[in-house]
């Protein structure tokens, strides 16, 4: 009987499946862990940074307007850093990233001018499938081994490419992890900086007499890169865990999904195999009865 | 000894210290600065070298610092940087070993008119090898 055979082919590949999706899942939760402890552990230092900015620049007032990154640059175009997964198999993960992203282009004048910045290769492909400019896809280093240095080359970047001018704003696609089912895309305002990005006023105003050591300028000048590398350091965090969480939940999904199928591929088999049992028992009997 | 400080120093992969102490003192970019209760506000830059806090039963302890930023607010100081460890986790073997390589490094540079970066960086990293030994050395 063919059925049979077949069914027993396919209760096997479906094993196999399953095998690997575990597998799988439990490579993401690891990583994830790892991930999400780390992203943990650099909030109170992006905290404090940002603080420190949001103070530092409600305290020079309208000073701040003589630093160079606080004003929109003279160009028309914009400029995205895109954080997406390097990997496909993680759920709807960048399926999100790229609803959302295309939402807030629809929204805004001058989509057609947004030049590219781009981590993950899912990411890459998909924008330049649809014929957006990628301008960079950073690859040096993979993703997964980011560390501060890194954050702050990319910062870097996109800093010298604001202060050519070409670039009127510079924003961060990302994605927040909340929890481990909740994580959202976000997109942010990067560069120019504004009071209302740097989330001034959540902090009680330093007095005006605070003794700035040994200038605002200084303090400034190596406090602001360091703040916007702490951006780009958290969001690429913050991303990889929704990543892991997202790809966790993906092969968790896939893999009770191929027990469940195996349950039932299994069923059938048995019931398949018994009728033919059956059959040829009663393919025995009614010989036998003929034969007397 | 009137009121304490308390004290944070955050890092990137963790916080490092938070406790109380009776004063503190730690390099600015400009020179050293000593930090008691009551302090005006200040926010600051910081250069390498030592932060140094007594603890409220007079006990001296230290922690090596390069680069970022403190804050005194409100009776607290909070310092904010990149590379920081406390004297007992500093590795003497190689910060003496990093001190060697910064100053062969350096005369190498030197001798032949290489570029300033390079011997900016060499300089850089021959101050905080041997503060780091320093550090280290001191407290132990």
């Amino acid at each position: 009987m063919a059925g049979i055979k077949e069914l027993r082919v396919r209760i096997k590949s479906v094993g196999n499946i399953k095998q690997i999706t575990r597998a799988m899942e439990m490579v993401a939760s690891t990583k994830l862990r790892r991930f999400q402890d780390r992203a943990i552990a650099s909030r109170p230092y992006s905290m404090e940074i940002a603080g420190l900015v949001a103070r530092l620049s409600s305290m020079l007032g309208d000073d701040v307007s003589d630093q160079p990154l606080f004003n929109a640059g003279k160009g028309t175009r914009t400029l995205v850093l895109f954080i997406s997964s390097d990997r496909g198999l993680c759920g709807a993960y960048n399926t999100y990233l790229f609803k959302e992203l295309e939402q807030w282009l629809a929204g805004r004048p001058n989509a057609a001018e947004t030049d590219f910045f781009v981590y993950g290769r899912k990411g890459a492909q998909y924008l330049t499938a649809r014929g957006y400019n990628v301008k960079r896809f950073i690859t040096d280093p993979p993703m997964e081994e980011i560390d501060h240095r890194t954050a702050a080359l990319t910062g870097r970047m996109l800093v010298d490419e604001f202060e050519t001018g070409e670039y009127q704003d510079v924003h961060l696609v990302s994605t927040g992890f909340e929890s481990m089912i909740k994580y959202n895309p976000r997109i942010e305002p990067f560069l120019p900086l504004t009071p209302e990005s740097l989330g001034g006023g959540e902090d009680k105003a330093v007095s005006a007499d605070t003794i700035l050591e040994p200038d605002a300028n200084t303090i400034f000048e190596s406090l602001v890169p360091r703040y916007l590398e702490t951006r780009i350091y958290s969001a690429l965090l913050e991303s990889l865990t929704s990543e892991y969480a997202s790809r966790r939940f993906a092969m968790k999904n896939a893999t009770d999904a191929a027990t469940d199928m195996q349950k039932e591929l299994k069923s059938i088999y048995n019931r398949k195999r018994q009728e033919k049992i059956t059959m040829e028992l009663l393919d025995i009997v009614g010989g036998a009865a003929a034969v007397k | 000894m009137a009121g304490t400080l308390s004290i944070r120093v955050i890092t990137p992969e963790r916080i490092l210290l938070d406790s109380t102490c009776a004063s503190v003192s730690f390099p600015t970019v400009d020179g050293s600065v000593g930090i008691l209760s009551g302090h005006a506000p200040m926010v600051a830059a910081i250069g390498v070298g030592e932060l140094a806090f007594k603890t409220e039963n007079g006990a001296e302890e230290s922690v090596f610092i390069a680069g970022g930023f403190a804050e005194v607010r409100d009776n607290t100081v909070r310092i904010v940087t990149d590379t920081s460890e406390p004297a007992s986790e500093i590795d003497v073997e190689r910060a003496v070993e990093a001190a060697q390589r910064a100053r062969k490094r350096l005369e190498q540079y030197e001798s032949n008119d290489g570029e300033k970066l390079d011997v900016l960086r060499a300089r850089t990293a021959l101050a905080r090898a041997l503060m780091r030994e320093r550090i280290a050395k001191k407290r132990r």
